[in-house]
C-alpha cells in the first residue's frame, strides 16, 4: 500500500511519456487522483490510538552501510501525506486545463516532484530522508527554470533558480554530512544504522549534538524558508510557473518544519533545548519580517510568498515550544498554510490571467464581474489571516498556546504577527477585488474548469475549519512522543498548568479566596447614603 | 614475459593519449585520446592481474570497458547535439563555464 | 424541546440563510432573498422566545444550561468543545439582537430594493446576526472568540458594501484591523485564563476563578486588562473608537443594526459574562469604568460638532456605550444591561429615521444642507422625535429610565464612584443638547430644495453623483443605490420597522421602572447573583430622586438646543467664532486619527518601507553578497584556473594526479 502511494505518480509520469501530447495533462491528473485516493485510503485506515508507526515497510536496501528502505506512516506525516496528494491533484488539473509548453516533460517533473515529496514524508531512514529531500529538488530545478518566465529588470528564471538551488543544496550538503556523522557517532565502531527510530533511542553525545543540529536546521530553515535565509525566495517565486509554485510552496516548504518534528527533536534532544530560544529568535523575526515584507510589497506573488515565511514562522515558533500543544498546533497549521496557499496562488494565477499584471497597484474592481471567484478568494483570504473559526485560527492558537506556557515573551511578540496579517492579507483582497477598476481591464467569472479546482480545496478549508479536531486527534499521540525526547531534566515539563492547577473541590477553603476582599471592604449599603 | 614491458607500453599509451588530450582541440579527437587514456589503464590492470595470478584485475578492465562505452555513447551524443546547434567543434570556443 | 435546542435552533436559522442566500444569488428574485432574509431572523426571534419561554418555566437557580455539538479541537489537555451556554444573560441578549435584527431586515428590504447588491446584503446581514449570536451564546472563550472575529469579519464586509468607494474599503480596512487588534487581547486573555485555570469553558471559569485567584492579584488584573481591549475594540471605546465614524460609509440599515443596536454593545456583554474577573480585579473594573466615562465625555463634544448626520449620531452611539460599560464596570449590571436594550431600540431607529432622510437628500448627509423635513417626511420626523427623546432621556421615555438607573447605582456605591453620576449627568446634558441640535436643523425650517420637491411632487427625481468626501464619481453599478430614493413613506416595511421601534423607544422603559416592576433586574438576577456588588442597590427613594434631576437635565438640554438652533439660530456660528480653537478641536475629533497615525502606521509603514529598500538590499541581499564576496574573492584567485579551456582541466587533473602518485611513491619509500 504504502509502496503503491510512493511510487505511484512516478509511473505514471513515465508511462505518460508515451502518450499524445494532449492525453498527457490528463494522463498526470489521472495518477495524481490516484495517489489520493491511496492517500485518502492510508488515512481512513489509520488507527489514531497507536503511538507507533503503521503500514510499514522495510526493507535492507545497502545493508554494507546500514541503509534501510523503511518507509511508515504515523501522527506527524499522515495528514502532510494527503496533503501533498491533495495539492498535487489541484495542481496537476489546473496545469492541465492549460496549454502547457513540452506538456511531457513538465506532467513527468510534476510526478517526480510529488514522488519524492511523499518519499521524504514517509522516509522512516535518516539518508532515505536525505535522498528524498535532495531529489525534491530536481524537479522544481526544471519547472523553474524551464518553465518559469523572466522578469523585467529581474534575474531570468534561470538565474533565480540557479539562486534557490545553491542555497538549498548548501543546506541540503551540510545536512547530509550530519546524518553520515549522527550514524557514525551513535555506531561507536559497531553495525551502522541510519533508522531514525534506531538512532532515536540512544541519542549521541551533546557535543556532537550541538553542531549536527545546526546542519540539520540550516537545510530546514532555508527550505521554509527562514528569516535571513529567504533570499533565494523573492526571485524563485517571481520566476516560478504559478501550478508548480503552488505546490511548492504549499508542499514542499512544510519538509522542512515537518523535518525538526521528525529528525532533529527526537535525535538531537539536547541540542533542541539548549538551541531552543535562538530557533525561536529566528521564527519570530520570520513572523516579523514575512509580515512587514508582505504588507509593502507590490507584486501579488511576493505577498503570498512573504506571508509563507511569516506563517512557517508560527510553525518553527509551534514546534520550539518543545510542548504537545505547540507541535500539535504546528502540524495543523502546516496542512492549514498548505490549504490556504496552494489556493491563493491559483486565484493569483487566474487574476494574472485577467488583469496581465501582477503589480497590485495596477488591479482592482475585479469583484464585480466575477462574485463567485470573489467569495472563494475571500474565503482564502480569511483563511490566510487565521480569522477565529478557521482551522488556521486553531493552529495558530494551539501553537501560541503551548509558546505561551513555555516562553510567554516570545507569544506576546509572535502574537502582533497575527494583526499584521490582517492587515496584508486583508490588502491583498481588498486591492485585487475591490476598489475601482482600472480601464482597461477585463474582469470575468472564474471557469467551471477552475472551479473544478478552486472549489474543493475551498471546501477543504471550510471543512477544516468545522472540525480541526480530525487532524489534532491523529497527531496527537505522535506527536507527544516526538516532543518527549526533548523533556530531559533541563526541559522542563512543557505542561506547567498542571503547576498551577487549582485545587480540587474537596480541599478547597472554607472562604473564597478572591472574595475575602469584598467581605472586608464592602458592607452592606449604608441606607444614609443612598438616598440623597 | 616481464610485466615491466607491460607497464612501459601503457604508460607510453597513456602519454600518447594525455598529450594528446592537451594539445587537440577537436572534441572528437579529445574523445578518442581519453579512451586511449582509458585503455591504457585497463592494459595495465590485466598485466598486473596476470602478474599476481587472480582474475580481480580483469574484472575491473571490463568495468572499465563498459564505463568508457557509455562515455563514449554521452560524448558522442554531445558532440552530435553541438554540431547539430551550429556551435563550433573546438573545445577552445566552448568556455561557457569560464568563471 | 429543551431550551438549548431552541438556543441551537437560533443559531442555525440565520447561517441557514446566509448560505441559501448566497448559493441562491443567481437563481433567487432579489425580493425572495430579502424575505428569505427576514424569515430567517424572524425565526431565530421566535426560537429565541421558545427558549425564554422554557427558561422561566425552571427554579431561578438552575437556569443555566451547557451544551455541546462536538469536540472542536480538543487535544494536549486543551479541551475546546463546539457548545453553548445559556443563561438569562445570553437569552436577554439573543432577544435584543434577533428582535431588532428582524426590523432592520425588514426595513433594509424596503431600503436596499434599488440595490444591485441586494443578495450579498442580505447574505452578509444574516451571516452578522449568526456570528453576533455565536458570540452571546458561546460556551468557552474560545467560540466567543470566534463570533467576536465573525461579527468583526461581518462589520468590515457590510462597511465596505460598496467596494468602489475608496472611502468604505478604507474604512472597512480601518474597522477590521482594529477589531483584530480587541481579537488579540481576547485571545491573550484566553491563554492566561488556560494558563491559570486550565479550562475555556465559561461554567469552569467562572465557578475556578474565586478558588485560584486573590482580589487584586496581577493575574486576574491583566486577564481582565486584555478582556478589555478586546471589549474597547468592538466597542469603539478609547482610544480604539476611531473606526466607529468611519464605518458611517456602510449603508444605513448596517449602521443601524451593526454600528449602533447590536455588534458594538458586544464589549459590554463582554464585561457582563465576565463580571465574576472583573470582581476579583476592582483596579481593571475601574479602568474601564473610566475609560466608559471618558468616552462618553469626549464623543459627547465630538457630537456637537459634526455635520455628518449619520457621523454626528455614530458618536453618540459612543457615548452612549460608555454610559453602559460604565455601568456595568462599577456593578450596575442590570442597568447597562437594561440601557444596553433600550438604546439598540432608540439608535436603531433615529439611524433608520436618518436614513430616510439621506434617502431624500440623496446620499448627502450634511446637515449644512437640511432643512425642513418636518413637513415633507411626517412619518420619518415622528419616528425621529420618538427616538430623539429617548436618546436625550426625556422623562417617561425607555433611555430616561435606563440611563438614570446606572447613574443611581454609582450614587448609591459611594465614594469616588459618585464621579461617575456627576460627569454622568453633565454627559446626559451634552446627550440631550446633541440630540436635539440634529432635530431642530433637520426637521423644522423652510425646507430645502429636496424637500421642497418631495412636498411638491411626491419623491425626488436627481441624485447625488459624488462621494462628498474624495469628490469621486459614485459608481452605482455595484449597487451604490442609484436615482431611486427609498423613503419610509413610500416603503411599508421601513414603516412597519420603524412603527415598532418608535414604540418600544418610547414605552419600553416601563418594564424597569424603580419601585414597580423590576422585570429586567429580576430576570438577569441568577446571573449577577455570585458578585458582592448586586448587594448594592439604590433606595427606591434615591432613584425617584435621580430620576427627577435627570428629567430637569434633559428638558434642560432640549431647552438650550432649541434656544440655540430655533429661537436665536444665529448663536452658534457666533460660538463658533468666539471658541475657534476649541471648535478646530473639537471637528478634528481631538486628533485621535492623526495620533494613531503619527504613533503606529507610520512607524509601521516607515519599518516595511526600510526593510524592503534598504535591508532586504543591504542585509539579506547582503548576506548572500557578502558570502559571494568572500567565494568570489577566493573564486577570482581561482579563476584564472577556471578559464572554460576544457584542455587545462585536463592538464590541471594530471598534474594534480601526478602530483598524488608522486606524494604516494616519495612517503611509501
Amino acid at each position: 500500500m504504502i509502496n503503491a502511494l510512493l511510487w505511484t505518480p512516478l509511473a505514471f509520469g513515465l508511462i505518460g511519456l508515451f502518450l499524445p501530447r494532449r492525453l498527457a495533462g490528463w494522463w498526470a491528473t489521472l495518477g495524481a487522483v490516484a495517489t489520493l485516493g491511496i492517500a485518502i485510503s492510508l488515512v481512513a485506515g489509520f488507527d489514531s490510538g497507536a503511538s507507533g508507526l503503521q503500514d510499514t515497510v522495510d526493507v535492507n536496501w545497502i545493508p554494507g552501510l546500514g541503509v534501510d528502505y523503511s518507509l511508515g506512516i504515523d501522527g506527524l506525516n499522515v495528514f502532510l501525506i494527503l496533503l501533498t496528494t491533495v495539492l498535487w491533484t489541484a495542481g496537476t488539473a489546473f496545469a492541465a486545463f492549460r496549454q502547457q509548453d513540452r506538456p511531457h516533460l513538465f506532467f513527468l517533473m510534476m510526478l517526480i516532484g510529488e514522488t519524492a515529496t511523499l518519499g521524504s514524508f514517509l522516509a522512516q531512514d535518516l539518508l532515505l530522508f536525505v535522498l528524498f529531500f535532495d531529489l525534491m529538488l530536481v524537479p522544481f530545478y526544471f519547472l523553474f527554470g524551464a518553465w518559469g518566465s523572466d522578469r523585467e529588470g529581474g534575474p531570468s528564471a534561470s538565474a533565480a533558480t540557479l539562486k534557490m538551488i545553491v542555497y538549498t543544496l548548501i543546506g541540503s550538503l551540510l545536512m547530509l554530512v550530519g546524518a553520515i556523522a549522527t550514524a557514525i557517532i551513535a555506531a561507536d565502531g559497531g553495525h551502522i544504522t541510519f533508522s531514525i527510530a534506531e538512532l532515536a533511542k540512544h541519542p549521541i553525545g551533546e557535543g556532537s549534538q550541538r553542531w549536527i543540529f545546526w546542519f540539520f536546521a540550516a537545510a530546514f530553515l532555508v527550505k521554509m524558508p527562514a528569516f535571513l535565509l529567504h533570499g533565494w525566495m523573492p526571485d524563485a517565486y517571481r520566476a516560478a510557473p504559478l501550478p508548480a509554485l503552488a505546490v511548492f510552496s504549499g508542499v514542499l516548504a512544510k519538509v522542512g518544519a515537518y523535518g525538526f518534528l521528525r529528525v532533529v527533536l527526537p535525535l538531537f534532544p539536547a541540542a533542541t533545548i539548549e538551541f531552543q530560544e535562538v530557533i525561536l529568535v529566528i521564527a519570530l523575526a520570520s513572523i516579523l519580517y514575512g509580515s512587514v515584507m508582505a504588507f509593502t510589497q507590490t507584486n501579488v506573488r511576493l505577498i503570498a510568498g512573504y506571508s509563507s515565511v511569516a506563517q512557517l514562522g508560527f510553525i518553527t515558533a509551534g514546534i520550539f515550544a518543545l510542548s504537545a500543544d505547540g507541535s500539535d498546533g504546528a502540524i495543523l497549521q502546516m496542512v492549514n498554510h498548505g490549504l490556504v496557499v496552494a489556493p491563493l496562488f491559483v486565484i493569483i494565477a487566474l487574476l494574472v490571467e485577467r488583469t496581465g499584471t501582477e503589480d497590485l497597484r495596477e488591479m482592482g474592481g475585479m469583484a464585480m464581474k466575477a462574485p463567485v471567484l470573489a467569495a472563494l478568494f475571500l474565503i482564502v483570504t480569511l483563511a490566510t489571516l487565521a480569522m477565529p473559526g478557521s482551522a488556521n485560527f486553531v493552529g495558530e492558537f494551539y501553537i501560541l498556546n503551548g509558546l505561551f506556557d513555555s516562553k510567554i515573551v516570545f507569544a506576546f511578540v509572535a502574537i502582533s504577527g497575527v494583526a499584521m496579517s490582517a492587515y496584508y492579507a486583508l490588502r491583498l483582497y481588498q486591492r485585487t477585488m475591490h476598489n475601482r477598476k482600472p480601464a482597461g481591464l477585463i474582469s470575468r467569472e472564474i471557469s467551471w474548469r477552475d472551479g473544478i479546482v478552486l472549489v474543493p480545496l475551498v471546501l477543504c478549508i471550510l471543512g477544516l475549519a468545522l472540525y480541526p479536531q480530525l487532524i489534532l486527534k491523529r497527531t496527537d499521540t505522535s506527536v507527544a512522543r516526538s516532543v518527549a525526547a526533548t523533556e530531559g531534566p533541563s526541559g522542563g515539563s512543557p505542561k506547567t498548568l498542571s503547576a498551577k492547577r487549582p485545587p480540587s473541590p474537596g480541599e478547597q477553603p472554607t472562604q473564597l479566596r478572591g472574595v475575602a476582599f469584598w467581605e472586608t471592604h464592602l458592607t452592606a449599603p449604608d441606607p444614609t447614603k443612598a438616598s440623597q | 614475459m616481464n610485466v615491466e614491458w607491460y607497464i612501459v607500453l601503457s604508460s607510453l599509451i597513456f602519454a600518447v593519449g594525455a598529450m594528446g588530450l592537451l594539445l587537440r582541440r577537436s572534441p572528437v579527437v579529445i574523445l578518442l585520446c581519453l579512451e586511449l587514456m582509458l585503455n591504457a589503464g585497463n592494459l595495465a590492470l590485466v598485466a598486473f592481474s596476470r602478474m599476481v595470478g587472480n582474475q580481480q584485475g580483469q574484472i575491473f578492465a571490463i568495468v572499465v570497458m563498459v564505463v568508457a562505452a557509455c562515455e563514449v555513447v554521452v560524448g558522442l551524443g554531445l558532440i552530435v547535439a553541438i554540431f547539430r546547434r551550429k556551435l563550433p567543434l573546438d573545445v577552445d570556443a566552448l568556455r561557457e563555464l569560464r568563471g | 424541546m429543551s431550551a438549548t435546542g431552541w438556543a441551537w435552533l437560533v443559531l442555525l436559522f440565520p447561517l441557514l440563510g446566509s448560505i441559501v442566500i448566497a448559493l441562491g444569488f443567481k437563481v433567487l428574485p432579489s425580493k425572495a432573498a430579502g424575505a428569505i432574509g427576514t424569515l430567517a431572523i424572524g425565526l431565530a426571534f421566535a426560537c429565541g422566545v421558545a427558549a425564554l419561554i422554557n427558561l422561566l418555566g425552571e427554579a431561578p437557580d438552575a437556569r443555566h444550561h451547557a451544551s455541546a455539538l462536538w469536540d472542536y479541537a480538543s487535544v494536549a489537555g486543551l479541551n475546546i468543545k463546539l457548545g453553548i451556554y445559556l443563561d438569562p444573560l445570553s437569552t436577554f441578549m439573543v432577544l435584543i439582537v434577533t428582535g431588532v435584527s428582524t426590523l432592520i431586515h425588514l426595513y433594509s428590504f424596503g431600503y436596499m430594493q434599488s440595490d444591485e447588491g441586494y443578495h450579498r446584503f442580505f447574505s452578509y446581514l444574516n451571516f452578522f446576526v449568526f456570528s453576533m449570536l455565536l458570540l452571546v451564546l458561546a460556551g468557552n472563550f474560545v467560540l466567543l472568540i470566534v463570533g467576536w472575529a465573525f461579527v468583526g469579519f461581518a462589520s468590515y464586509a457590510l462597511i465596505s458594501f460598496w467596494y468602489r468607494r475608496a472611502t468604505a474599503t478604507k474604512a472597512g480596512m480601518k474597522a477590521f484591523v482594529i477589531n483584530v487588534v480587541g481579537d488579540i487581547g481576547l485571545v491573550l486573555a484566553a491563554f492566561l485564563i488556560f494558563r491559570e485555570l486550565g479550562t475555556f469553558e465559561y461554567s469552569e471559569v467562572f465557578a475556578k476563578a474565586p478558588h485560584v485567584f486573590h482580589t487584586n492579584e496581577w493575574t486576574v488584573t491583566a486577564i481582565c486588562l486584555l478582556l478589555l481591549v478586546g471589549a474597547f475594540a468592538k466597542s469603539a471605546q478609547l482610544p480604539f473608537h476611531t473606526w466607529l465614524p468611519d464605518a458611517m460609509e456602510g449603508p444605513t440599515p448596517v449602521s443601524s443594526l451593526i454600528h449602533a443596536a447590536t455588534m458594538v454593545t458586544a464589549g459590554v456583554y463582554l464585561i457582563a459574562r465576565t463580571h465574576v474577573l472583573f470582581v476579583l480585579a476592582p483596579t481593571a473594573a475601574d479602568i474601564a469604568a473610566f475609560v466608559g466615562l471618558a468616552t462618553l465625555l469626549v464623543a459627547g463634544t465630538i457630537a456637537l460638532v459634526m455635520t455628518d448626520l449619520k457621523r454626528a449620531i455614530a458618536y453618540s452611539t459612543m457615548s452612549q456605550i460608555g454610559y453602559m460599560i460604565m455601568g456595568v464596570s462599577i456593578g450596575a449590571y442590570s442597568a447597562g444591561m437594561f440601557h444596553l436594550m433600550t438604546h439598540a431600540f432608540f439608535k436603531a431607529l433615529l439611524f433608520m429615521a436618518a436614513g430616510s432622510i439621506i434617502a431624500a437628500m440623496a446620499n448627502n448627509q450634511n446637515i449644512d444642507d437640511m432643512k425642513g423635513f418636518g413637513k415633507a417626511m411626517r412619518f420619518t420626523s415622528i419616528t425621529m422625535l420618538c427616538g430623539g427623546l429617548a436618546l436625550a432621556a426625556f422623562p417617561g421615555t425607555s433611555g430616561f429610565f435606563s440611563k438614570d438607573e446606572i447613574l443611581a447605582y454609582a450614587h448609591a456605591r459611594g465614594g469616588m464612584y459618585d464621579i461617575f453620576q456627576i460627569l454622568g449627568y453633565f454627559g446626559a446634558l451634552l446627550t440631550a443638547i446633541y440630540t436635539f441640535r440634529l432635530i431642530f436643523r433637520v426637521l423644522p425650517g423652510k425646507p430645502c430644495p429636496e424637500a421642497q420637491e418631495l412636498i411638491d411632487t411626491g419623491h425626488v427625481h436627481h441624485a447625488h453623483p459624488f462621494n462628498p468626501a474624495t469628490g469621486e464619481e459614485e459608481d452605482t453599478g455595484v449597487g451604490f443605490p442609484g436615482a431611486d430614493h427609498h423613503i419610509a413613506e413610500q416603503s411599508w416595511p421601513m414603516r412597519l420597522a420603524m412603527g415598532v421601534l418608535a414604540f418600544l423607544a418610547l414605552f419600553a422603559g416601563l418594564i424597569q421602572v424603580p419601585g414597580l416592576d423590576d422585570v429586567v433586574t429580576k430576570f438577569l438576577d441568577p446571573v449577577f447573583a455570585d458578585s458582592p456588588l448586586t448587594r448594592i442597590v439604590p433606595s427606591v427613594g434615591a432613584s425617584w430622586v435621580g430620576l427627577a434631576i435627570g428629567a430637569a437635565i434633559s428638558i434642560a438640554g432640549i431647552g438650550i438646543a432649541y434656544w440655540l438652533y430655533v429661537a436665536r439660530p444665529e448663536t452658534p456660528a457666533m460660538l463658533i467664532e468666539r471658541l475657534r480653537p476649541l471648535h478646530t478641536f473639537l471637528i478634528n475629533k481631538w486628533y485621535f486619527d492623526e495620533a494613531i497615525d503619527f504613533l503606529i502606521v507610520r512607524p509601521a509603514l516607515a519599518i516595511g518601507r526600510f526593510a524592503n529598500r534598504t535591508f532586504e538590499r543591504l542585509v539579506v541581499d547582503g548576506l548572500i553578497s557578502g558570502t559571494e564576496d568572500v567565494v568570489g574573492g577566493s573564486g577570482r584567485l581561482v579563476r584564472v584556473v577556471q578559464s572554460g579551456f576544457v584542455r587545462s582541466y585536463a592538464l590541471l587533473l594530471l598534474v594534480g594526479f601526478a602530483g598524488l602518485a608522486l606524494y604516494f611513491l616519495l612517503s611509501s619509500s
